[in-house]
């Protein structure tokens, strides 16, 4: 277990990764994809929309802060249109309205420089509270792309596995403290919960990082108490659009690790008032400790408004200061 | 005979790259205020038109409206009847694809086809045979949540009581052939029985002689099950062969006389099948059935695809089933 480089008695506020776009960027995206604007002109707009996030959270008294994800698509596109060996799919739907492009695999993949480094290095610059490193896991990228190359999904994943690896230290060497690897599709297949230890294994066994993996809520009731045999410090989850119904399974077998608390919903406009959160996190204090817990929203913010999004994570602090005044 | 081709449900919506996406676009300016509902009808009406002739341009003998109107198989069902509100968003089994989980909150009742115009419409517009498709209720019931009658049997035969509604609509409006989508099933074998219960209410309403059903599964195995699967009360079964290779194990144990309708072409990876690997599959499956009774189809719904690879997959399982008959 690496603890976290950090003071304090616990009960530190993080956030789990994306944070919504303002209109400029949406703009300015559209205008790039239309070849309106050029690559340099998209990367100085998404350099200024980070350091705003920064600053709101420098503001806010994170603890331990995001980039905000202003350059990425989505979670998997973005290493997709990274890495060597996947190419950008064509459209296909997600839910509702929304689609997006699933990437497939042609060829074996690979990296031939760090992906995410100078966005880390970046954000970094730009704060002295320590900036996470946000990774895609390979089980993930995995699911959620199309295999043309690759005889089995374990060839896939484990292969995958050294890319994300390699990055990870490189995140590790340029400086970074805490690493995340999200495993959003880890909680799909029970089956395949075996391949996802197996992989972030590869991923977390070099590293020194206090390393963080965030997992959607799906199955969790049959993937729990497993889930904490996936090799990292701290698994961050799903409280709030639950009502917290994972502190029952936690009841039956103790969580060990540090914890991701997700103390709101986001999915809704509507904002948890401040005396709710702290009832959720007081509740979630019964089954682990104060300085084993990290507090968050439930999900990256992306699908919010910025103003949603900040009002949302100003409650998550206040909530964390009025729960840590009567520890 | 011949043996015949077939799909088992969605089409994917979006268009060929580089083509307006209609659709989508309609929708998004309804949440604007610059389009309308009806705009959006039409829209529908003209992605219905492109999904009937893409089917029937790759020599798909039995196909489906693409389920262009549908963001789920339960939605437009749950939606149409009293007692069922529509809730949060939850992952489609095992795929990247969520639905919307319905809630059953007061008596479920029949409040008139929730279907009928749609499969019209598609019917009228194809020179193919048009299959009707519904949910089945132990589906149905599994991916709902009961807040109403604490009862997982009075809960599914209930909704089973308005899908034969349904489907007696559909006979009525034309329907050769109705699909029941019993997904859940593979997972849920106690409920086999109940399930029994469910079809026979359905296809009691149904002129039996007449009118072909098929209950179709996909995302995986029937081995839970085994053969008494193919004691339910229907004259066809869908088996995914892709996710369920196991499923392959049970084909010699269909019943004389059942059809079998056999996904064998994968919808859910963009990876291109071989024609002839294919074709000798066909050829097998044809040698262990009878061709009479075999449909080759996808392994499920097409939506999981791009469009050009959905179309490029449907148009290699025709070129093998062709070539297997020959």
């Amino acid at each position: 277990m690496h603890k976290p480089d950090l003071e304090g008695p616990g009960l530190w506020t993080t956030s789990v990764g994306s944070f919504p776009k303002p209109p400029y960027i949406l703009e300015a995206r559209g205008k790039y994809a239309r070849g309106e604007i050029s690559r340099d002109d998209l990367l100085e707009l998404e350099r200024k929309a980070t350091k705003e996030w920064i600053e709101f959270q420098d503001g806010v008294g994170t603890d331990v802060v995001v980039d905000g994800e202003m350059y990425r698509g989505d979670m998997v596109a973005f290493f997709a249109e990274e890495l060597q060996g996947l190419e950008i799919g064509g459209l296909v739907r997600s839910y509702g309205n929304r689609y997006y492009r699933k990437p497939i695999a042609t060829g074996p993949v690979g990296r031939d420089k760090p992906i995410t480094v100078d966005w880390w290095e970046y954000a970094q610059s730009l704060t002295t509270k320590p900036v996470k490193g946000m990774l895609t896991g390979p089980y993930t990228i995995c699911d959620w792309s199309f295999n043309e190359h690759y005889p089995t999904r374990r060839d896939y994943v484990l292969d995958l596995a050294k890319v994300i690896r390699d990055e990870a230290l490189d995140l590790e060497k340029a400086g970074a403290k805490f690493i995340q690897i999200d495993e959003p599709a880890a909680s799909t297949r029970m089956d395949e919960l075996d391949l996802v230890i197996e992989a972030m294994a590869i991923v977390t066994e070099p590293l020194t990082a206090h390393t963080i993996t965030h997992i959607c809520y799906g199955d969790f009731h049959h993937a729990y108490p497993k889930m904490l045999d996936i090799p990292v410090d701290q698994i961050d989850l799903e409280f709030a659009n639950s009502d917290y119904s994972l502190l029952e399974d936690f009841a039956r077998v103790p969580f060990t690790k540090y914890i991701g608390l997700g103390v709101v919903d986001v999915h809704t406009h509507e904002q948890e008032p401040v005396e709710d959160i702290v009832a959720g996190i007081r509740r979630s204090l019964e089954f682990i400790p104060p300085e084993r817990m990290f507090v968050d929203s439930d999900c990256g913010l992306k699908t919010r408004t910025v103003d949603e999004a900040k009002t949302k994570l100003s409650h998550i602090k206040d909530a964390v200061e009025e729960v840590k005044r009567n520890l | 005979m011949t043996i015949r081709t077939t799909v088992v449900g969605s089409y994917p919506k979006p268009p060929d790259e580089g083509d307006t996406f209609v659709v989508r676009k309609t929708i998004h300016g309804i949440d604007k205020g610059a389009t309308t509902v009806d705009d959006l009808h039409k829209a529908q009406d003209e992605l219905v038109r492109t999904m009937i002739s893409e089917q029937e341009a790759a020599g798909i003998d039995v196909i489906t409206d693409g389920h262009a109107r549908w963001d789920d198989i339960l939605t437009p069902f749950a939606s149409h009847m009293a007692g069922f509100e529509i809730g949060g968003l939850l992952r489609w089994f095992d795929n990247n694809v969520y639905y919307r989980r319905p809630i059953c909150t007061g008596d479920i009742e029949w409040r008139g086809p929730a279907s009928v115009d749609a499969f019209r419409f598609a019917s009228e517009t194809a020179t193919a045979t048009v299959k009707a498709v519904i949910p089945g209720p132990v589906t149905f019931a599994r991916l709902s949540v009961d807040e109403h009658y604490n009862d997982h049997e009075a809960f599914v035969l209930a909704i089973a009581g308005v899908l034969a509604q349904e489907a007696f609509e559909l006979e009525a409006a034309g329907a050769k052939i109705i699909q029941i989508d019993e997904p859940a099933l593979l997972g849920a074998p106690e409920d086999l029985d109940l399930a029994r219960r469910g079809l026979e209410i359905i296809t009691g309403e149904l002129k039996g002689a007449e009118t072909t059903t098929v209950l179709a599964t996909y995302f995986g195995d029937a081995k839970r099950l085994g053969a008494d699967l193919f004691t339910l009360p229907v004259d066809g079964f869908g088996l995914d062969l892709v996710a369920g290779p196991e499923n392959s194990g049970l084909i010699p144990l269909l019943p004389r006389g059942k059809r079998l309708q056999a996904g064998i072409v994968d919808a859910r990876n963009t990876m291109l099948e071989p024609v002839d690997t294919l074709a000798a599959q066909i050829a097998e499956l044809a040698a262990t059935v009878g061709a009479e009774n075999l449909m080759v189809a996808p392994s499920a719904g097409l939506e999981f695809l791009p469009r050009e690879k959905a179309r490029a997959k449907l148009g290699r399982l025709v070129e093998a089933t062709q070539k297997a008959g020959v």
